[in-house]
């Protein structure tokens, strides 16, 4: 009863403060909502002119995408392989020749691809050690709280990054004019990327290191390489580890398509089916770069929670 | 003979520890007090060099210890054992390695890198740790041992060092009163029966005044005490400490009880 | 009890601290068990330079000198065409933005498809989740030499395979990002009677979007990286103008464009970096 009178007692009989208070409070909103309403338009404006330039400078116009996505489908069509139920386990026939139909038809030179994978985890297995060796070395000067001198310091971090910034295949592509077509380019080119990549974060993880047993070793008299080899590589082992493992995973998928410009490996024969031919072979050489990088994933997984444990790995 | 000269060390406009002068002889158990920033631990740190100090010299025989550079100066902290409140263990290492850390100064760089230790090695670092009563821990990663067991590593890897002078940066800071009495009782058996000179910072009063042959307290840099725990007075300590006084005295009041149930063990050493 | 020093500990205290301590020395097996990694390491190493014909890098040692030389020194600058080259850098950004986008647009609709909370059929889930696992499987690369097949050399061919190597990656990315909801918000939007598309715009959108949001500009910075390769295989952008450099024996124009990319990639790492840094501290201020 008292409630609703007071209400209205207070609106009517002091009329100006609570009506300026509404009008403040609604002059705000309208100059909140209006600041908000221009960068959303202006947002929009921005992204509508890079997506209008996008369009124009990649000509990705309509009708050629209509003209283009029939052909995808086509595309996909012709690298099916034509397999025949009845015919689908038939061996080769007494002159030697494959059965149409067959898995040994559509698969006719598995034996090369199996060569060819098998080099390709090779080099990835190279790679990954030579980058390993060349990023654990570089790590500690790299390290913010562990290089020696500043000029190391800069020296040692600006080389980690040159090597990260250059995509491999640029490399590979340098390396296979420089040394020849065949996969010691792409070894090459590969260690060199990971030493990069994996030498700045080594050195991210020596910067978490804790300085107390650094201190320790110092105070015993320690050289800093006997500091590094006591007091840091201890701590930063278990994921100096794991990272290596994950970098050999990503270096597997790396050799695989890395002989596209004759570096080696699958690539190779993968660039070569594609450009040359569109039948069953391309299908046949992509399952089999997909199923090795998936059972090198799940290998390297093993490996890694087995050795340093689920509840380390972070 | 240790002596300091004028030691000063600057940190900006602040005096972590200012015109420093002490001649400490060989075989001393030395205290050093005051409350938290007084100076006590950047002093040990200057005498370790693990911070070069600013101004003034650090003497022991003829050598200036204030101007080592590269392998003097490795071989004066090999002679200067540093046990630190945070014990500064290798946590990954097991024991027996931590132990033999200490011997890094006189290994071969390649022996070093590739940690190979000869059993003549590894027997002294078991001797080292024997004397802690932690040898059967040898194998065990340090850092899966209690506090107090780490501090007793650390004394065994100050130990492997042959050291002829050990520094214990608030050894008993952050262990509980019985380890603390353990590991004070072992920096007082080194300094007995090995001659060694053990300099100590201690925060707590009566620590100091139970274990400690000479006592120096330090105020905002200065050293502003120098003497036997019987002539430091009470009043002189409630100066010394300031504000935390109620602090020092309470936890002297703790460790009282310890102290003198460690009595009977003096009394045999 | 004082200890010797280390010179006069005796054959006969080793022998007795042997005897005590078995496990602290050095014992034939642990020798090998700690040494056998690095050696297997070694042997690989040698075993693989042999198998790879490390000598060749040796041997090349002239064609090294000439190309190294051709990099550096730059003749004819006046010649070189600047247009096609700064066309084709800005081609390989439209490339990344447009693949991006389309492939943003996608996952925004296949993530739903593949979480577990939104999609209960669970034979269209797997058959979603195992689409998208092939998708990512495939190297961009291989995608953008499939493409540059079927539809032809050119930038296009870049675009749809950006597209599609986003897609698979960015669906899984997304439907992990809605599977790990606050489910209450949810229940709040059910609970006012909307329909599925309601519960899905006013439920899930709103929780999901910054993460949807951060993790397509993350994608936009790394497919900008990864477009500069792109036209190696013919798919456009300024990897085709490399390699057409290449093969045409121009080595300084290659290293000039070279150049031009490492900048770019430096450059695009510091700008992500910088609205990384701009949007977490946006998200201070709210």
């Amino acid at each position: 009863m008292t409630y609703t009178p007071m209400m209205g007692g207070s609106a009517g009989a002091s009329g100006g403060a609570p009506d300026d208070a509404v009008a403040t409070f609604e002059r705000h909103r309208i100059e909140l909502r209006a600041t908000k309403r221009v960068w959303n338009i202006l947002a929009l404006v921005i992204f509508a002119i890079c997506l209008g330039l996008s369009v124009w400078v990649s000509r990705f116009y309509p009708e050629r995408l209509a003209d283009g996505i029939p052909r995808i489908f086509e595309y996909f069509a012709t690298i099916m392989p034509d397999l025949q139920w009845d015919a689908l386990f038939a061996g080769r026939t007494e002159d030697g020749s494959a059965v149409p139909g067959s898995l040994t038809y559509w698969y006719t030179d598995f034996w090369t691809y199996l060569t060819l994978i098998f080099e390709t985890v090779l080099m990835a297995i190279t790679a990954t050690l030579l980058g390993t060796a060349v990023a654990f070395v570089l790590s500690f000067p790299a390290a913010a709280n562990l290089a020696p001198n500043t000029w190391v310091y800069i020296v040692s971090r600006r080389f980690l990054e040159i090597c990260r910034g250059i995509p491999e295949i640029l490399l590979a592509l340098v390396f296979v004019f420089m040394i020849g077509i065949g996969p010691l380019a792409g070894v090459i080119a590969i260690a060199i990327h990971t030493a990069g990549a994996l030498g700045k974060l080594f050195s991210e993880v020596n910067e978490n290191a804790s300085s107390r047993p650094i201190e320790g070793i110092t105070a015993v008299g320690g050289t800093w390489a006997d500091k590094m080899a006591y007091a840091v590589v201890p701590q930063v082992a278990p994921n100096f580890f794991s990272y290596a493992m994950l970098r050999f995973e990503i270096n597997v998928r790396a050799s695989s398509i890395i002989g596209f410009v004759g570096a080696g490996g699958i690539g190779q024969e993968l660039n070569r089916v594609i450009s040359f031919y569109s039948d069953d072979r391309v299908l046949a050489v992509l399952i089999l770069v997909v199923l090795t990088v998936t059972v090198i994933d799940l290998m390297s997984e093993r490996i890694r929670l087995g050795y340093i444990g689920r509840e380390n790995f972070a | 003979m240790l002596k300091l000269d004028k030691l000063t060390r600057r940190f900006g406009d602040n005096l972590a520890v200012d015109n420093a002068n002490l001649d400490i002889p060989d075989g001393q158990m030395v205290g050093i007090i005051g409350r938290s920033g007084a100076g006590k631990s950047t002093l040990l740190r200057l005498l370790n060099r693990l911070i070069d100090p600013s101004d003034g010299q650090i003497l022991f025989g003829d050598a200036d210890i204030a101007r080592l550079k590269g392998k003097e100066l490795r071989a004066w902290r090999s002679d200067c054992a540093m046990i630190f409140q945070q014990f500064n263990l290798v946590g990954r290492l097991d024991v027996i390695t931590n132990v033999m850390t200490g011997r890094l100064y006189d290994l071969p760089a390649w022996r070093a890198m590739a940690q190979v230790f000869t059993p003549r090695e590894r027997a002294f670092a078991i001797q080292a740790l024997d004397r802690l009563g932690m040898a059967h821990t040898a194998l065990q990663r340090a850092e899966t041992l209690s506090g107090g067991q780490q501090q007793r590593v650390a004394i065994a890897r100050a130990l492997a060092q042959e050291p002829k002078i050990l520094l214990a940066d608030e050894p008993i800071a952050s262990l509980d009163p019985m380890n603390a009495k353990i590991v004070m009782d072992a920096l007082r058996s080194i300094n007995r029966e090995d001659g060694i000179t053990v300099i100590c910072n201690l925060h707590t009063l009566d620590t100091a005044r139970d274990y400690c042959d000479r006592i120096i307290g330090m105020q905002d840099g200065r050293i502003v005490f120098d003497g036997t725990p019987d002539l430091l007075t009470t009043q002189m300590a409630r100066e010394i400490y300031g504000a935390e006084a109620h602090e020092a005295f309470n936890e002297a009041a703790t460790s009282t009880s310890l102290g003198a149930s460690s009595a009977p063990v003096r009394a045999s050493a | 009890m004082s200890i010797a020093a280390i010179s006069a500990v005796s054959d006969s205290q080793i022998a007795a601290v042997r005897a005590a301590h078995p496990g602290a020395f050095a014992t034939p097996a642990a020798t090998i068990r700690r040494w056998a990694p690095l050696a297997i390491a070694i042997i690989y190493i040698i075993g693989s330079m042999w198998y790879f014909d490390f000598g060749r890098l040796f041997d090349s040692s002239e064609r090294v000198l000439r190309l190294l030389r051709s990099f550096v020194v730059w003749r004819d600058m006046d010649t070189w065409s600047y247009s096609q080259i700064y066309v084709g850098i800005a081609q390989t950004l439209a490339m990344a933005f447009l693949g991006t986008l389309l492939g943003t647009m996608g996952a925004l609709f296949v993530g739903f498809l593949a979480a577990r909370n939104v999609m209960p059929v669970r034979v269209v889930r797997q058959i979603v989740r195992r689409i998208l696992d092939i998708l990512r499987g495939i190297d961009q690369l291989v995608w953008g030499l499939v493409f540059v097949r079927a539809v032809g050399l050119g930038p296009l061919a870049g675009v749809l395979a950006i597209f599609v190597s986003d897609l698979g990656t960015l669906s899984k990315l997304y439907s992990e990002a809605i599977e790990n909801i606050d489910r209450k918000q949810v229940e709040g939007v059910r609970a006012t009677g909307a329909g599925q598309i309601g519960i899905i715009r006013y439920g899930y959108i709103p929780q999901v979007l910054p993460v949807f949001i951060s993790q397509s500009l993350y994608f936009l910075e790394s497919n900008t990286r990864s477009a500069t390769i792109l036209g190696i295989v013919g798919a456009g952008g300024i990897g085709m103008i490399i390699i057409e450099r290449f093969r045409a024996s121009l080595y300084d124009q290659v290293a000039f464009v070279v150049l031009n990319v490492l900048i770019l990639i430096f450059a695009i790492d510091w700008l992500s970096k910088r609205v990384r840094l701009w949007a977490i501290g946006e998200k201070h201020d709210a």
